[in-house]
């Protein structure tokens, strides 16, 4: 039972850590900043829960995992506004330099 | 083995390129980018005060404050401020050889102290439990070295009023990047400020038997601040009211009252009565820190509730 929960927990943070890697492969490889964006929010959302609850399951304590689970709702908060800003920003330079939406400079 | 000579190497070319970087822009980024890593690399030796400090102060505050620099410098200018790159000359080498050998030498001090006869440790290990604290640091920062740390809370004093001398009265009209209207931003700011504040205070309070304390404390409450000015809730005014003017001190004077307060009843100068102390202390610290990075960062000597 022990074991199938570390390798559990293991194949959590493993998830997370290829979330991690294609969000910031997005990052750098992706041409404008709304794609940008859509690479990063995944790694945030999906990456981030994976590994707090791959840690959780490995700290074994309900008060750590309710803590881990505060620190993933944070984190998706923070991140959603953020990625709003960063969005309507983009969007707003794209139309003052005339060109289409969502092909902005970054 | 592999992570400290990853961190370590990290470092090291990100400073390079904070100081080195194409544009100034690139330079804070990478900057900020530095406090991130450095606040892994403290994690990483155990450290977790040191890594809440550079985390809030080093990475955000500060990353904060030089941003909202680059900005006004944009926004006054009107052109893409000058990178100062640092000068190629001789006395640049004799200065970089000079601080490698001064942190070579601090470095190799640290190492033998680790294993030498180590008399300063041992006695505050012994004499710790008698305070009623149980972190070291804080005990380190309050109790046994607190002279060191009144003399730090003056220096952010003392650096407060530099500024505002250098900046003078018209600096209230510093541009501000003006508030986003989004419907997010209300629920963002109703959330975050009660929970940075219960987490700012507890901290403070944690601090006495955990990794936390004042500077920690006062770094998150100046987050809150930040997040207040630049989302229109707090604005800059022009002149500063009593209030301000008291939580800009109080750090300093209630350290002094409760180090001169010693000498009445026959006690060592700044000698610590109780656990109380260090907790009024510290919030004291908190306050007048958090307040005086806010101001910093609206650069205006006072605030107003709310920004026209």
């Amino acid at each position: 039972m022990s074991l199938l929960l570390d390798a559990f927990a293991a194949l959590l943070l493993l998830i997370g850590a290829f979330f991690y890697l294609a969000g910031t492969v997005g990052l750098i490889r992706f041409p404008d900043a709304l794609s940008r964006l859509h690479a990063l929010t995944k790694a945030d959302n999906i990456g981030l829960l994976s590994i707090c609850a791959g840690s959780a399951l490995m700290a074994g304590e309900l008060r750590v995992a309710l803590l881990l689970l505060l620190i993933w709702l944070m984190a998706l908060f923070a991140a959603t506004v953020s990625a709003h800003l960063i969005a309507r920003r983009s969007l707003r330079d794209a139309e003052d330099s005339g060109a289409d939406a969502g092909k902005s400079p970054s | 083995m592999v992570i400290d000579v990853f961190l370590a190497l990290g470092l090291v070319v990100l400073a390079w390129q904070a100081l080195i970087g194409g544009s100034l822009f690139r330079g804070i980024v990478m900057f900020i980018v530095f406090g991130m890593v450095l606040t892994l690399a403290w994690a990483w030796l155990g450290s977790p005060d040191l890594a809440m400090a550079e985390a809030a102060i080093g990475a955000g505050v500060t990353g904060a404050l030089i941003m909202i620099a680059y900005w006004r410098l944009r926004r006054i200018n009107a052109v893409e401020p000058r990178d100062p790159s640092p000068a190629r000359s001789r006395l640049a080498l004799v200065i970089a050889v000079l601080a490698t050998g001064l942190v070579g030498a601090i470095g190799l001090a640290a190492v033998s102290a680790l294993t030498g006869d180590a008399t300063a440790a041992r006695v505050m290990n012994e004499t710790l439990p008698d305070t009623g604290l149980g972190n070291p640091i804080t005990g380190v920062l309050i109790v046994f070295r607190n002279l060191d740390t009144l003399l730090e809370v003056a220096v952010v004093l003392a650096a407060y009023i530099a500024a505002r001398a250098a900046l003078g009265r018209e600096s209230a009209d510093l541009p501000l990047p003006p508030a986003p209207d989004t419907p997010l931003l209300t629920p963002l700011v109703v959330t975050l400020a009660p929970l940075t504040m219960v987490v700012a205070i507890y901290l403070l309070k944690a601090g006495s038997q955990y990794p936390g304390g004042a500077f920690q404390a006062s770094a998150l409450l100046a987050a809150l601040g930040v997040l207040l000015v630049l989302t229109g809730r707090v604005g800059p005014a022009a002149a500063a009211n009593w209030l301000t003017r008291a939580g800009l001190v109080i750090g300093t004077l209630v350290f002094c009252l409760v180090g001169l307060g010693m000498l009445v009843i026959g006690a060592p100068l700044l000698a610590i009565p109780g656990i109380w102390a260090v907790y009024l202390i510290e919030a004291a610290m908190m306050i007048s820190i958090g307040l005086t990075l806010v101001l910093l960062f609206a650069g205006a000597p006072g605030l107003s509730g709310k920004r026209s």
